[in-house]
């Protein structure tokens, strides 16, 4: 699409989230989250084919909903409290709402289904995007209202989140698919400890932030959409692929590498509040996610995929995609630890 | 400390710029420099511990094993030098920086003074082992090896990680310096049990208990050499070591609480000796004999008496250096005929004579014969077994006669009889090959001579 028109569309999704962000009143919060979401529509459109327009369909519905419940949880908490100000939500019911609603912005289960869908029909660049700042904006306002939300709601979703996300990730191969049941699962541990301490999800958030961008960016790079397409890059770049095998370990949580760190804090941080069973569940069930990831590495990096003689034409050429950041970004996100 | 962790990270940088002809001269060398620095931490001269800072120490039961870590760096990339003599530049310079690094986790493992600081590299060292083992393995079944390592470990270490931050929370600091002095009671309740079955089953998975121990043949046999001989001689260590560790926290529940994994292991060590007796396999026989081996330190670890620490310290760094060595030798077989099966390779002294003697040397350790310090650790253990339950013995007998049945059957199938037709052009004995066997053998029958610096901190 036309760079001036891109340009609008990008500033008013980044604008949207800032609204979000740093306001305080409820109706411009809302306000922020719709603009965001109908600028997104055309970028998931980017390519124009039926399956980017049920991606995009799906998205618009799911998040609409999610707009309107989250709409209707400010108004009952101004119709009990009176002021439309963001701060502790004394009605059960509209902590409820709301959180409800934020979570289903997000992705969590069991309002997880939309995620592998929209993921898988569009373009890698607004995958990434979708994944990645989407979840900025829902999240910065769970934590504004992180001392109302009902602790019981919010640890049962993210239980079943990160279930959901190890489960499901395993019969894949498509890459986006991957990648949008780990956002599922990684969005599972933030949910985990809103309510105990809200700054180790900001931590969790900017590490998979980090992570995700980082591994998208890998993708892109090579314009690999299946994990067969991404087992040839032994081919083209071969310093690509230990990339791949570190990134990916690092997003199954294994130390030393930086994925540890939130893993680490959060099973710290709940065992601190008495609860010993939630967060070993949740690491064994991590472990699920290992799996998937780890099979990936198998396929690009430990070992190599038979390939055709073709594809060895390749190593002719030097690589002229733009790879912007992305040294710093791998760095960041596998040796912070 | 840091006078051993710089120099090895160092070794990582050496391996990169180094000219290509002289990249095994260099690193090998300066391995041996850094093994001997690593001597030094043997003089203990009390009962206290070495604190060199405020993250590292080292006392009469890290020492050793540092040593042994050290010192096998060297023999590992002497030994490899044959498998990757046909990878391209690039990939013999990552293999040893995978060495290296694993390398460095361990040392720092074995002189980590805070447990979680000592959790984070005891799962550290999984990834580039992990690489080792799937990478360079050579037959197709490494990757699911791969699989099972990883995910048995995980699987264990992740309810230790749950239970080291309870811990932590309850007293304070996991710092183990300071842990000793604060040490209570653990009353007996269904939470602390879990508790304790949370703390002991990553190091079981480790060593590996009876049951468990479905990994390790897998990897062993899967693993390039330098992987065998590292998991056999370092690896399964860090289980015992963190076994040690943490049994001082848990008492007195391990009173009790240690009967099934007794059982497991006094079991285990017998069926696990018995399949060997039934191996066509040479790494897998190997493979067997370590987790029988091993059975023994965790009965060792679980009667808690100092006599069996004793035993266990020294079974622990004999048991290393003779499984490594084990592994060398049949990497020499598998390098000149390329299959692991025993049977294909008989009668081996006509041809090999020198390497026979090794065979043999290795193999009369392995069965523990009087005076090595594998004699040492089993009778150590055994007598302290004997003293917790009388009925133990006849178990531990059985044990050691079916180990020396094996340990001879291996020798005499390699080595013994007339040779098959096909062998009679293999390569002869390399003198790299010769010097790694006695770069094994020199410490383990020296070590004879002196055993109190291996018999740990009780002594």
């Amino acid at each position: 699409m036309k760079p001036p028109i891109l340009i609008i569309i990008m500033a008013t999704i980044m604008t949207g989230t800032m609204i979000v962000m740093l306001s305080s009143h409820w109706l411009l919060i809302w306000i922020g989250f719709e603009m965001n979401m109908l600028a997104i529509i055309p970028i998931l459109m980017k390519k124009y084919n039926p399956r980017a327009m049920e991606a995009s369909t799906k998205y618009f519905l799911t998040q609409a909903t999610a707009s309107m419940l989250l709409m209707m949880g400010v108004t009952i908490n101004l119709l009990y409290s009176g002021q439309w100000v963001i701060s502790k939500i004394s009605n059960p019911i509209a902590s409820i709402m709301m959180t409800t609603a934020l979570t289903m912005k997000l992705g969590l289960s069991p309002f997880h289904f939309w995620v592998p869908e929209v993921t898988q029909g569009i373009t890698l660049m607004s995958g990434m995007i979708l994944l990645t700042w989407q979840k900025i904006a829902p999240m910065s306002i769970l934590y504004q209202i992180s001392p109302s939300i009902n602790t019981n709601l919010l640890m049962l979703m993210a239980l079943t989140s990160v279930l959901v996300g190890g489960w499901g990730g395993l019969n894949q191969t498509q890459l986006r698919k991957i990648m949008a049941y780990s956002s599922i699962a990684h969005m599972g541990w933030m949910a985990a400890i809103i309510t105990y301490n809200p700054t180790m999800m900001v931590l969790n958030l900017t590490l998979y932030i980090l992570m995700t961008l980082s591994t998208f960016m890998l993708f892109m790079l090579n314009s690999s959409t299946t994990t067969l397409s991404l087992s040839h890059m032994w081919n083209k770049f071969p310093l690509i692929t230990s990339m791949i095998l570190i990134l990916m370990l690092s997003l199954g949580g294994l130390p030393p590498l930086s994925g540890f760190i939130p893993k680490w804090m959060i099973i710290q941080e709940l065992t601190k509040n008495n609860m010993i069973i939630i967060p070993t569940l949740m690491a064994i069930t991590a472990l699920l996610n290992l799996y998937f990831y780890l099979r990936l590495t198998y396929s690009t990096a430990l070992t190599m995929f038979p390939s055709t003689n073709n594809m060895k034409m390749k190593w002719q050429f030097e690589y002229t995609k733009k790879a912007t950041l992305l040294p710093p970004l791998i760095i960041t996100s596998t040796m912070l630890l | 400390m840091l006078k051993i962790i710089i120099p090895t990270i160092m070794l990582i940088p050496l391996t990169w710029m180094s000219k290509p002809n002289m990249i095994w001269i260099n690193t090998t060398t300066y391995g041996l420099l850094i093994s001997l620095i690593s001597l030094f931490y043997l003089n203990q001269p009390n009962d206290n511990t070495l604190n060199s800072s405020l993250m590292f120490f080292s006392d009469s039961l890290s020492a050793p094993l540092l040593a042994l870590t050290t010192w096998l760096l060297p023999l590992m990339l002497m030994a490899s030098q044959h498998h990757l003599s046909k990878e391209p530049l690039t990939r013999k310079k990552l293999y040893i920086s995978m060495l290296i690094l694993l390398q460095l986790f361990l040392i720092m493992t074995f002189t980590a003074s805070e447990l979680i600081f000592f959790y984070i590299l005891f799962e550290a060292t999984l990834i580039p082992t992990l690489i080792i083992i799937t990478r360079w393995g050579n037959q197709t079944e490494r990757l699911n090896a791969g699989l099972y390592f990883l995910f048995y470990t995980l699987m264990g270490s992740l309810p230790l990680l749950v239970a080291l931050l309870y811990i932590h929370n309850f007293m304070g600091s996991l710092n183990f310096l300071m842990i000793q002095y604060w040490i209570q009671p653990l009353p007996n309740s269904w939470s602390n049990i879990f508790l304790w079955l949370a703390c002991m089953m990553a190091f079981m998975v480790k060593m590996p208990l009876y049951g468990l121990h479905l990994w390790l043949p897998k990897a062993h046999v899967e693993a390039p050499i330098a992987g065998s001989m590292v998991l056999a001689a370092v690896l399964l260590k860090l289980g015992g070591y963190g076994m040690m560790r943490i049994t001082t926290l848990l008492n007195p529940l391990t009173n009790f609480m240690a009967y099934p994994f007794m059982m497991l292991s006094l079991w285990g060590m017998i069926m696990t000796s018995s399949i060997c007796l039934r191996q066509t396999d040479l790494k897998s026989l190997i493979a067997y004999s370590s987790v029988s081996h091993m059975a023994l330190v965790i009965v060792a670890v679980l009667i808690q008496t100092p006599c069996s620490y004793m035993g266990a310290t020294a079974l622990m760094i004999a048991h290393g250096l003779t499984s490594s060595m084990l592994f060398c030798l049949a990497n020499s077989n598998y390098e000149r005929i390329h299959s692991r099966t025993m049977i294909l390779a008989r009668g081996l002294q006509t041809l090999l004579p020198l390497m026979a003697a090794w065979w043999l040397l290795a193999s009369l350790t392995n069965l523990a014969l009087p005076p090595t310090i594998n004699l040492i650790g089993e009778l150590f253990v055994v007598m302290s077994s004997f003293s917790w339950s009388n009925i133990t013995i006849i178990l531990m007998g059985i044990n050691i006669t079916i180990t020396a049945l094996y340990s001879l059957y291996m020798l005499i199938t390699t080595q013994r009889g007339k040779y098959s037709h096909h062998i009679k052009n293999i390569k002869p004995s390399f003198t790299r090959e010769n010097a790694l066997m006695t770069l094994h053998l020199l410490p383990l029958l020296l070590l004879s001579l002196n055993p109190k610096i291996i018999l740990g901190p009780i002594y």
